[in-house]
């Protein structure tokens, strides 16, 4: 299939997600929000590693998913008051 | 694939113009987070797998954990101004 769809879906839950950065009026609002951009864009790097075909390109996600989650580890210690 | 790409600079612009506007300082650093996740992407867009992991691996992991340890040494808020 035509890869555009994917993109543009993908695309839109960008588009969503930035949305609710901007807006969110808490600071874990905007956590949650850029995490789950985070996953979504992983999901687009594995897509587009097909599409490319270009197998090596699905270590770059592997990497981006773990390094997300120590990233949003972090900031759900720092919103829960547990570094100091 | 361009309109994406184009897309995805978009948005990066927009969460850099938040990050250096935003008077809650974590929501600044997760906006900087978000400006280096498209830049990831965009590298990973231009064919240069090596660079994305890089900048993956630094912007979403190591930047945003030494900023929020540096936020939980000083002060969230910006002064002379009231938010949240």
């Amino acid at each position: 299939m035509n890869p555009l769809i994917y993109v543009t879906i993908i695309g839109a839950g960008v588009l969503l997600c930035l949305l609710r950065m901007l807006l969110g009026p808490s600071g874990a609002d905007r956590a949650v929000a850029v995490d789950t951009a985070a996953t979504v864009t992983t999901a687009l790097l594995v897509l587009l590693g097909f599409v490319f075909e270009r197998y090596v390109y699905l270590d770059v996600a592997l990497v981006y998913a773990v390094l997300t989650f120590v990233g949003s580890v972090v900031i759900a210690r720092y919103l829960e008051g547990g570094i100091r | 694939m361009i309109v994406f790409q184009t897309f995805l600079v978009l948005v990066m612009i927009v969460a850099a113009l938040a990050a250096a506007g935003f008077r809650d300082l974590l929501g600044s650093v997760i906006a900087c987070s978000l400006v280096s996740l498209m830049a990831s992407i965009i590298f990973y867009f231009l064919q240069a797998p090596d660079v994305a992991m890089a900048e993956a691996s630094i912007g979403a992991g190591l930047t945003t954990a030494i900023f929020i340890f540096a936020i939980s040494k000083t002060k969230r808020h910006e002064e002379n101004e009231k938010t949240d």
